[in-house]
């Protein structure tokens, strides 16, 4: 009556990954140094790849983690449905191992809300299964959750169920120059996006074409820019580092930049935007942010520097090594890379 | 107990020296209250019952009952539904509900850090002059607190759209279960390390007590369109709940009721409920109000075409209230029909429901016991309540016989255990149903990184064989308890 | 072993669900299990079929109880709690287990209208004396009060004990607010001393059927009976299962309180200028979870003042209880100190209570606590240029 048994893909898997010897597991390489190289004389392996079911009238699709991410959208876009997992190349598996969030979060939802089950081979080489293939599961501790972002350190991700969403009817960006991004998100009711470089603000709208119209005239109601705006085909170029801030914290930044309420003269350019940046307390003390794309209202910020380091607690990083060492005290899986302290740096 | 000076126990005389004595109860009567939540289990045994007021309390209650070797159980209002918060074996119970402060609402960080024993309901009253609430909301959500909505990961019909307890929890002070304090979590967009915050919801307890939650709050939609279809049928009902999903619309909730329960919450709150219709579907839809309204007449439509003999939508916020007012008091309803009920919370996934159902209705039928179903259709997790009397001899027995055949027939479908009440002690013996030894053994290495020591809520979720549900055993109420 | 007697039926109505925690005062201002209704539903269980003793803390969980019966509307099961409460109580008075000789003089009392009005008054001249300290807890009281005149028969108007020697201004102005509607009304006077409510509250069951019996002997010339004391109106409409006589049933069904007899009849009062006040409605629990009539204090009042304000606590209790803020003052306060808070939340000019304990609790905390009735007759009198009605604390407008 358990779930039904992994199956011969993910069972071969299990046997390569065995039970000694330091191993990883690559993907597309899109993140490859997050959290370090894996150390010398590591293994490195592919994980099974295939769609195994997709169930457009429950929203899930089981997909194996060696997938590539684009494939996965393209099956979905098929029937009309889209996933979290940001588009950005890279495998279902890689993706969910580092764990971030698409740039429009706000619209497509968090990855690590949207995986229902996760199939994992462990430190000892077999296939074990967290969490359960429906959209809604309590039913014993979430491991699913606890391996989106672990960087492989914990298991080596073999297969997952995520949930899928609608694709919205509309999907539409706009810009405009000089406008007060957090003028336009406290505006909005449910953005997909709310982006800011210092002088630019991007805000991607979707929902039902009506609706999308309504938040357009709400948007421009509210912040009444001189050169007003204008639609896009997307929202902007990303600088590669990820900086994670709170939200209440870019409102400190935008003060502070050049062209903010806090700054004199006209919009100055983005390069320098981050020099005020150092408001980020919870971020050390860094010499600036650089290049920056701000996501309203999430507190990602996409820079051309890499953030400091955030040490954890030490009652915290405690816990986390007592997390490694139950599920894998002979740390094989990944050696060399770590989610602490080096988490929040991850070169595009 | 009663009559003995405090201090002849040493464990209660050095709580009390932390507390006090007016928040340390060790009478029979304070103790069997606590053995007790709002499920149909017995075997508790409450130790000390112990009411902190801050972190710095928690901590030391936490550390006193270690050092005393001793277990540690929190609990919330009592309203859990599968004996999470039941101590098992006279553990140190730690009630929260005196930490009931919202302490900070932050509207551009969009989140509220509030202590454990915030009613959740509270909390939606508190955020509604801002124009925000708090998105789970279970059906007890006037009186379950926000504390033990983290312990169980609380769902509630509106999590359809909006998603359960962990999707709206940023950060937690939690302190473990060797006294240590942590912040799991953080507000800033993708806090750094493992995601402990998200392992540690749904716990359950076991894995220390949360102090304080940052909670999100979600900005109220500015239209709601409440609809009640009447079908012949729950399978009908059922079936167009399936095709609204697969026309790509995601209601805010979707709730179906058969026909016994909808006379019995009719009874209650005269909300006018059709109590002729075999069962009632009842769908909400919020947004930007041109998609809303859209949406609302789709789903009547496509109702009308899955043979709904009426279609209403509610005329105002009143109205609405008052529907929504029946479907959560529902399980409270079932009283005027039999004394007791024992309920399971499997989801199953939504094009299975027509067929699992009929199944659920069929056992009861063969067990001879009396069935009644009210759950959120949207996302399959069904609430079969099996009505009872327990002080008819040997009803116990065929209610956990037909309980243990809906799981069955649950799971075969391709469903899960348990889709927001958690698992407990009440269903802890099903997990091997669902899980593997290894997958079991998993899970426990989870709940080892935090509790070495087995002393967070011993012998809930997982089954004897694993982990801290040996060192306990399940008894009647000890003989002698109010001596 | 003691057992309460209770109907096992309605004992076993209740499934713990727990969703009557939050309407409970004593649990909201505790968070203690043994607090709330499904607590003291638990422990009546078990002294009941668990050979539980009524020990200290069994008794307390009982006495503590407000019986303001906000935990009946809660409960989708109907779990009759206040007559199980009563019942309960009157098992441990009988039981010696509570209740002391003088407190149940205090009570005896009652039934005497000259001794309550003569302790009311020695009170009101200690507090001029300043000889009562502020600590007592008391709302300021009448020193001297002109007797009510009949002004018809159309019905009878219930006056009750402590009211009529505390509040008396406010028979006065509903006798008004009647006559205005074209409506005589009859006194009851010392006829009917007192309805019982405060003694079955406390366990003294005995002598609220003694008190009931009178009244229903005393009032059975069919009239109907108009109450503008909540707690008075409730325990009167519940006369039939007290006292389980067709009598006692006839003359319950003719029981109004007087907006809900009012409400319907709202054509015959004159179209008057409203009061320039803000009013903040509260409603008193035995009006709101027993009566169950407390949208007929709004229709009578909304012509009459310039705005209604609702209290955003859901019709939690304010600690006044009858007697309870004598005896239980620390839970009282704690009480109180949530309903001044969605007091202040609303910010009236004057806060409307339909019952005297309640009013005379709240304006014990300085809430310009007044009758809807005085409210009324206040804008009818200032339309007229009669002198306008003074609240029962004179406060109004001040």
């Amino acid at each position: 009556m358990t779930a039904p048994a992994p199956d011969g893909a993910l069972v071969r898997f299990a046997r390569e990954v065995g039970a000694t010897g330091p191993v990883a597991v690559e993907g597309g390489r899109t993140r490859w140094d997050t959290g370090g190289d894996p150390a010398a004389g590591t293994r490195l392996l592919r994980a099974p790849a295939g769609i195994v079911e997709h169930r457009p009238e429950e929203m899930t699709v089981r997909v194996r983690a060696g997938t590539a991410v684009d494939e996965l959208h393209d099956e979905l876009a098929a029937t009309g449905q889209r996933t979290a997992l940001p588009r950005r190349g890279g495998t279902v598996g890689g993706a969910l191992a580092v764990g971030e969030n698409d740039v429009c979060v706000l619209g497509r939802g968090r990855v690590r809300d949207a995986v229902l089950q996760v199939r994992y081979v462990s430190a000892d080489g077999v296939v074990v299964t967290g969490g359960g293939p429906t959209v809604k599961n309590v039913t014993g501790y979430d491991l699913p959750r606890l391996l989106v972002g672990s960087l492989g350190t914990l298991g080596l991700l073999a297969e997952a169920i995520l949930r899928t969403n609608p694709v919205p009817a509309v999907s539409r960006w706009f810009r405009a120059e000089g406008a007060v991004p957090f003028k336009a998100f406290d505006a909005l009711f449910r953005p997909s996006a709310v982006l800011w470089n210092g002088c630019t603000t991007w805000v991607e709208l979707e929902g039902h074409a009506a609706d999308v119209e309504a938040e357009r005239r709400a948007l421009v109601a509210a912040t009444a820019v001189a050169g007003g705006w204008s639609e896009c085909d997307a929202g902007p170029v990303l600088p590669p580092y990820r900086w994670s801030l709170r939200p209440s914290e870019l409102r400190r930044l935008h003060e502070a930049a050049p062209g903010g309420p806090g700054a004199a003269g006209g919009a100055g350019g983005p390069g320098e935007a981050g020099e005020a940046g150092g408001h980020g307390a919870s971020i050390g003390e860094p010499s600036g942010l650089g290049e920056l794309v701000a996501s309203i209202g999430v507190g990602t910020v996409f820079s051309s520097r890499p953030a400091p380091p955030r040490p954890p607690s030490p009652a915290l990083a405690a816990l986390a090594a007592r997390v490694k060492h139950e599920f894998d005290p002979g740390g094989r899986l990944n050696p060399g890379r770590s989610v602490d302290p080096a988490g929040s740096v991850s070169p595009r | 107990m009663r009559g003995r000076p405090v201090s002849a126990d040493p464990l209660v005389a050095a709580l009390c020296a932390v507390l006090g004595r007016d928040r340390v109860r060790d009478d029979a009567a304070e103790r069997a209250l606590l053995a007790h939540d709002a499920s149909v289990f017995a075997g508790g045994a409450a130790g000390p019952v112990c009411f902190p007021t801050s972190t710095e309390e928690v901590r030391a209650v936490v550390r006193i009952a270690a050092s005393h070797g001793s277990a540690v159980v929190p609990r919330g209002a009592g309203t859990g539904l599968a004996g999470g918060a039941i101590p098992l074996g006279r553990p140190v119970v730690v009630v929260t509900t005196k930490m009931n402060r919202i302490l900070e609402v932050d509207r551009d960080d969009r989140i509220a850090w509030v202590e454990p024993g915030v009613v959740n309901l509270d909390l939606t009253k508190h955020l509604r002059p801002l124009g925000f609430h708090f998105a789970p909301d279970p059906s007890s959500q006037q009186a379950c607190t926000i504390g033990g909505n983290v312990a169980n990961n609380s769902g509630g019909p509106h999590c359809l759209a909006y998603g359960v307890t962990s999707q709206h929890v940023l950060a937690l002070d939690v302190v473990l279960p060797d006294g240590e304090v942590v912040r799991l979590g953080g507000l800033d967009a993708e806090p750094p390390g493992y995601d402990l915050r998200g392992a540690f919801i749904g716990g359950e307890g076991t894995l220390g007590i949360a102090t304080r939650i940052a909670v999100r709050i979600t900005k109220n939609p500015p239209a709601v369109r409440t609809l009640l279809l009447a079908f012949d049928s729950i399978e009908e009902a059922a079936t167009v709940v399936g095709r609204v999903v697969a026309a790509g619309i995601v209601p805010a909730a979707m709730e179906v009721m058969d026909r016994g329960i909808t006379v019995a919450v009719e009874n209650f709150v005269h909300a006018g409920y059709p109590v002729d219709a075999g069962a009632v579907l009842l769908v909400e839809v919020d947004g930007p109000e041109a998609g809303t309204a859209l949406d609302a007449e789709r789903i009547a439509e496509i109702g009308r075409a899955g043979g709904a003999t009426s279609v209403r939508t509610a005329a105002g916020e009143e109205e609405r209230a008052l529907l929504w007012r029946g479907r959560k008091t529902a399980f409270g309803a079932v009283a005027q029909i039999a004394p007791s009920y024992y309920l399971h919370d499997t989801v199953v996934p939504r094009a299975a429901l027509p067929q699992v159902l009929r199944a659920v209705y069929e056992i009861a039928e063969r067990h001879g016991l009396m069935v009644v179903n009210v759950f959120h259709a949207g996302d399959g997790n069904l609430h079969p309540l099996l009505l009872f009397d327990p002080r008819e001899p040997g009803t116990l027995a065929r209610v956990h016989a037909a309980g243990r055949e809906i799981v069955e027939v649950s799971l075969a479908a391709g469903g899960v255990l348990s889709g927001e009440h958690g698992v407990g002690v009440e269903k802890r013996d099903y997990m091997p149903l669902q899980f593997s030894d290894v997958d079991l053994d998993h899970q426990n290495r989870l709940r080892r990184a935090f509790d070495p020591a087995c002393r967070a809520n011993p012998g809930k979720v997982l089954p004897s064989g694993h982990s801290c549900a040996d060192i306990q055993s399940l008894e009647r109420l000890p003989a002698g308890v109010w001596a | 072993m003691t057992t309460l007697g209770l109907d096992p039926e309605e004992l076993g109505r209740c499934v713990q669900c727990g969703l009557c925690l939050p309407s409970c005062p004593t649990f909201r201002v505790t968070g203690d299990e043994s607090q709330s209704p499904r607590g003291r539903i638990a422990l009546m269980r078990a002294v009941e079929h668990e050979g539980a003793p009524l020990s200290a803390p069994v008794r307390r969980s009982f006495e503590t109880c407000v019986q303001c019966r906000g935990c009946e509307t809660a409960c989708p099961s109907g779990v009759p709690f206040g007559h199980l409460m009563a019942r309960t109580r009157e098992v441990i008075v009988q039981s010696g287990l509570s209740t002391s000789r003088p407190v149940r003089a205090g009570y005896a009392a009652l039934g005497r209208p000259r001794l309550v009005r003569a302790a009311v008054r020695a009170a009101a001249l200690g507090q001029r004396l300043h000889a009562v300290p502020a600590s007592a807890g008391l709302p300021p009281l009448p020193l001297r009060q002109a007797p009510l005149r009949r002004t018809g028969s159309d019905a009878h108007l219930f006056t009750g004990c402590v009211m009529d020697a505390c509040q008396r201004d406010v028979h006065r102005d509903t006798v008004r607010v009647l006559a205005a509607a074209g409506f005589g009304v009859e006194p009851t006077g010392d006829r009917v001393p007192c309805c019982g409510a405060l003694h079955a509250h406390a366990g003294l069951g005995r002598a609220a059927r003694k008190l009931a019996a009178g009244a229903v002997r005393a009032l059975g010339d069919g009239l109907p009976v108009l109450v503008n004391s909540a707690g008075c109106g409730a325990a009167m409409k519940e006369y039939g299962r007290l006292l389980g006589s067709d009598a006692a049933r006839e003359l319950a069904g003719r029981v109004f309180d007087v907006s809900e007899w009012l409400a319907p009849r709202m054509a015959n009062l004159p179209e008057v200028r409203p009061l320039d006040l803000r009013v903040a409605v509260q409603d008193p629990c035995h009006l709101r979870h027993v009566q169950r009539v407390h949208a007929a204090t709004r229709a009578v009042l909304a012509p009459f003042v310039r705005e209604l304000l609702e209290l955003d606590d859901d019709g939690l209790c304010c600690g006044a209880g009858g007697s309870y803020a004598f005896f239980e003052r620390r839970e009282a306060r704690a009480i109180r100190a949530r309903k001044l808070a969605s007091i202040a939340r609303s910010a009236p000019d004057v806060v409307a209570s339909a019952n005297p304990g309640c009013s005379m609790h709240l304006a014990a905390a300085g809430v310009p606590a007044v009758h809807p009735m005085t409210l009324v007759a206040r804008a009818l009198g200032a339309q007229g240029g009669a002198r306008g009605a003074q609240g029962a604390q004179g406060r109004l407008g001040s």
